[in-house]
């Protein structure tokens, strides 16, 4: 029991940084390699906002995920948009991506250097519950719930509003999108920040969890959005929670049962056994080929 | 320099033509560093320590095992991913070799995190003399049969289809060459670093070949080389410079391949100047066979009617539902050899439904029916259709929109020509005649729908009508006996409808069977020995032109009530 609570708070970071980039891949049809930067990003701007600047986490927060969506603004204005228009944009984009995502890590390192960064000790109360034989700490519930409510605030966004109504018209046709008067570049600038957002927002919480950051604390996490994505579902909000979720847990559950060092080899079985069983995952829906 | 850069360049080049083999291809796997891990390790864990038989060098035995085991390991990794692709085949193939990588790394005989200690044999001469046999294969390989149908498949895999490619077959190919260069590159990594790991071989390291096949130019077979080079010495320009502070490099590195992708859409190797195919032309070896080789062709021509022309084509009962809607409903139909065929009716009357299911494109939901002697069954092979010598344009063009028009139409010659790659790997001369032979077919085509002096203009850069009319080329360069044309003259104006009808009436009486789709029911009437009409999935009429030109139901479903003006949609 106590390994599923552990399960869920850390899927609950997965989730999290796995709705960013089904975001784009759903209204946009491009793959952000970049995702996985804006995630340290988060990290260090939190830290660098509670630490250097003296804010208290709760205010911190906020700001992260105000920083990650200019940055997501960035990665979409110098890496997706020069090459839009290209038979070969999905490909170009992933790589381009790339690229940028290189950069911010190597600005990270000329900001705050090379070596682990850490939350001052008293940034976030030490508060633990004990139900039953199941011990819960204040911070992994805050994780919980605030992915939990990010999601269903994404969810509320993009299936109850005029903003979200003109993303899913984006991810339809955005030609026709155009043609009936969405601002598409505008509509695109937006899923970026939002994705980027919340992939800053996920960084941070991790970075209170294991109180550290690391430059390359994004490229493990890059590996599990993408077994999130696929598990749950390329595109869909619901199945990057519950994705999340599995992926947290089956790890967990590894670790404990089988050992520690097999915990990616369960993740990516996961990931390759519903590809190959499921392409759509367990959420999404099967795109038709057209003659 | 030292002779370390070199080295490195050297094999970091064969890496990135793991990833240069399955990106002409147009598949975006990452499999290949898998590949290199497994190939590397059971390298160094089985060659012997002596030469082998007393002659062999170590360093030879270990290139054979690691590319007979990266090729296998391909292999088995291409296998469940065959219905994967783009992003989706990238993820998979990733998940396969992060597997990879961790099952190594809790084997004990690998020397698990620890790694294994590996006797430096790689010298650069050596690394130099792989590097450029790599190179010769890729650049043997790009204008073969072979590396054509890896083009077609990697501008459009139904259009590949189309012209009888099988794309399964391809793409395991691909892979598989992907695989054994990747388990060169493991063994050569191995036998220069002196130590590996299974974190040698991680995401990272996949990213960098890809990123240095993608740089020097996935198109072209120098590309993979140029990558390596650049990637190496931007950290030696760095250093001649002194811009050494810690974040500059990877900074500059990244904004140097995010200039690239944006500036140089084909990479580096898009400045060296190439020749497109078809800006000269080159004299055929000999005459230009008339019919295809009679082999291929062999199937069983059916039934014969009672004016003794056979039956290409007969079909009983064919239905295809979508959910409720009935797109096709109970259709009989047949085509015998030498016959014009026109099928018309109204928009969604399930005209281009029931020419999918001909070509194998679509599967009916009931239904008898075979077209040149192959079965039309529930799971219809598009290829083997085309094969048999089934010929194809679509309604929406399917060209390959960034091959010229002549390599368009040398595609499309797929199904008459032999496999030429590996007879132009130690450069037989049957192998040059077979080419010569192809090209002689695909400039006649060209000549014969009047594009021969556009040969070399990138399909996508053609005007509208010029598309179509290469479309009808390249389906006739696979010498078709029964060739689909669907809306041929479709938002052409009169004078280039009427040119086609001419084309039509010429082939046909070149004994080509034609079956046309077709909303100009003028060009129809003109051009056809016979139409069928359909509304509403059914069959409504059917006869020579005259006779549906009167025909009631006909005039109401479709002309329109008003008989005195002939419509020209």
């Amino acid at each position: 029991m106590q390994q599923v609570v552990n399960g869920i708070s850390i899927g609950a970071i997965y989730a999290l940084f796995a709705l960013g980039f089904t975001l784009v891949f759903s209204v946009l049809d491009r793959l952000n390699l970049a995702h996985a930067a804006v995630y340290a990003a988060g990290a260090y701007i939190g830290i660098e906002l509670v630490g250097d600047a003296g804010l208290p986490i709760w205010a911190g927060i906020p700001l992260v995920f105000v920083a990650g969506g200019v940055l997501g603004v960035v990665i979409e204005r110098i890496a997706f948009a020069p090459i839009k228009s290209r038979p070969d944009a999905h490909f170009g984009g992933l790589i381009a991506s790339i690229a940028v995502g290189a950069m911010m890590i190597a600005l990270l390192q000329q900001r705050y250097g090379p070596q682990t960064k850490r939350f001052p000790p008293d940034t976030f109360p030490n508060h633990r519950y004990e139900i039953g034989s199941v011990a819960v700490s204040l911070l992994q519930l805050v994780i919980i719930g605030v992915s939990l409510l990010l999601t269903l605030a994404l969810w509320w966004l993009v299936n109850r509003t005029g903003l979200g109504r003109a993303m899913r018209a984006v991810a339809e046709d955005p030609h026709a999108a155009r043609i009936v008067g969405i601002h598409v570049d505008v509509i695109t600038a937006t899923t970026f920040a939002l994705s980027s957002g919340l992939g800053a927002v996920a960084g941070v919480l991790f970075a209170l969890d294991v109180n550290s950051a690391l430059l390359d604390m994004g490229y493990n996490i890059e590996l599990k959005g993408l077994a999130v994505i696929i598990v749950g579902g390329m595109g869909s909000i619901p199945g990057a929670l519950l994705g999340g979720m599995i992926v947290g847990l089956a790890e967990v559950l590894t670790i404990a049962h089988i050992g520690s060092t097999w915990r990616d080899v369960v993740t990516f079985g996961l990931l390759v056994g519903i590809l190959v069983l499921r392409p759509q995952g367990l959420f999404g829906t099967r795109r038709a080929r057209q003659v | 320099m030292e002779e370390t850069t070199f080295l490195l360049m050297a094999i970091n080049g064969v890496l990135a033509y793991s990833f240069y083999a399955v990106l002409v291809a147009g598949q975006l796997s990452l499999a290949q560093i898998g590949c290199a891990a497994v190939a590397a390790f059971t390298a160094v864990r089985f060659t012997p320590d002596d030469p082998l038989l007393g002659f062999i060098p170590r360093l030879l035995v270990a290139i054979a095992i690691g590319m007979v085991v990266g090729a296998v390991v391909a292999l088995l990794i291409g296998l469940p991913v065959m219905r994967l692709r783009g992003v989706f085949l990238a993820i998979a193939t990733l998940g396969f070799a992060e597997m990879a990588r961790i099952t190594l790394n809790n084997m004990s005989w690998t020397g698990g995190a620890l790694g294994t200690r590996v006797e430096k044999l790689v010298t650069l001469p050596i690394a130099v003399v792989v590097l450029a046999l790599v190179a010769y294969w890729f650049a043997r390989q790009r204008r073969s049969r072979l590396g054509r149908a890896l083009d077609a498949i990697r501008e459009d895999e139904l259009a590949a289809q189309a012209m009888g490619i099988d794309v399964a077959r391809y793409r395991l190919v691909s892979y598989v060459t992907a695989g054994a260069v990747a388990g060169l590159y493991g063994v050569m990594y191995a036998y220069f670093t002196r130590f590996i790991e299974p974190n040698n071989f991680n995401f990272p390291a996949a990213v960098d070949g890809l990123v240095k096949a993608v740089v020097g130019g996935s198109v072209v077979f120098v590309g993979p080389v140029l990558g390596a080079v650049f990637f190496e010495l931007i950290p030696e320009a760095q250093r001649a410079i002194g811009l050494e502070a810690g974040w500059i490099r990877p900074f500059l590195a990244g904004a140097l391949l995010l200039g690239v992708i944006v500036f140089l859409p084909g990479g580096f190797a898009s400045l060296i100047p190439s020749r497109r195919m078809g800006r000269v032309r080159q004299p055929a070896a000999g005459p230009i066979p008339a019919s295809p080789p009679s082999t291929l062709a062999a199937a069983d021509p059916g039934p014969v009617d009672a004016d003794g022309a056979p039956e290409l084509l007969r079909l009983r009962g064919w239905s295809k539902d979508y959910g409720g809607v009935h797109a096709v409903r109970d259709v009989d139909l047949e085509i015998r050899a030498g016959e014009v065929l026109g099928l018309i009716g109204p928009n969604g009357a399930g005209k281009t439904t029931l020419v999918n299911m001909i070509s194998g494109f679509v599967a009916p939901s009931s239904g008898t029916g075979s077209v040149l002697g192959v079965a039309l069954g529930t799971r219809p092979r598009a290829d083997r259709i085309a094969r048999a010598g089934v010929g194809r344009t679509f309604q929406h063009s399917k060209l390959f929109s960034r091959l010229s028009a002549l390599e368009n139409v040398l595609v499309g010659a797929h199904r008459v020509s032999r496999p030429t790659f590996l007879r132009r790997l130690v450069w037989l001369p049957s192998a040059d005649r077979d080419e010569r032979d192809a090209l002689g077919r695909a400039w006649a085509q060209l000549d014969r729908v009047g594009l021969g002096d556009r040969a070399d203009v990138r399909a996508s850069g053609l005007a509208y009508g010029d598309q179509r009319r290469l479309e009808i080329a390249r389906a006739l360069a696979g010498d078709p006996q029964l060739l689909i044309l669907d809306e041929p003259a479709a938002g052409m104006n009169h004078v280039e409808a009427a040119a086609v009808g001419e084309l039509i009436t010429s082939l046909a009486a070149d004994g080509v069977t034609i079956l046309l789709i077709e909303h100009n029911v003028r060009l129809v009437l003109r051009t056809c020995t016979r139409i069928v009409v359909l509304n509403f999935g059914q069959v409504i009429a059917e006869g020579p032109p005259d006779e549906i030109a009167s025909n009631d139901a006909v005039i109401e479903a479709y002309l329109g009530a008003d008989t005195t003006t002939a419509p020209s949609a």
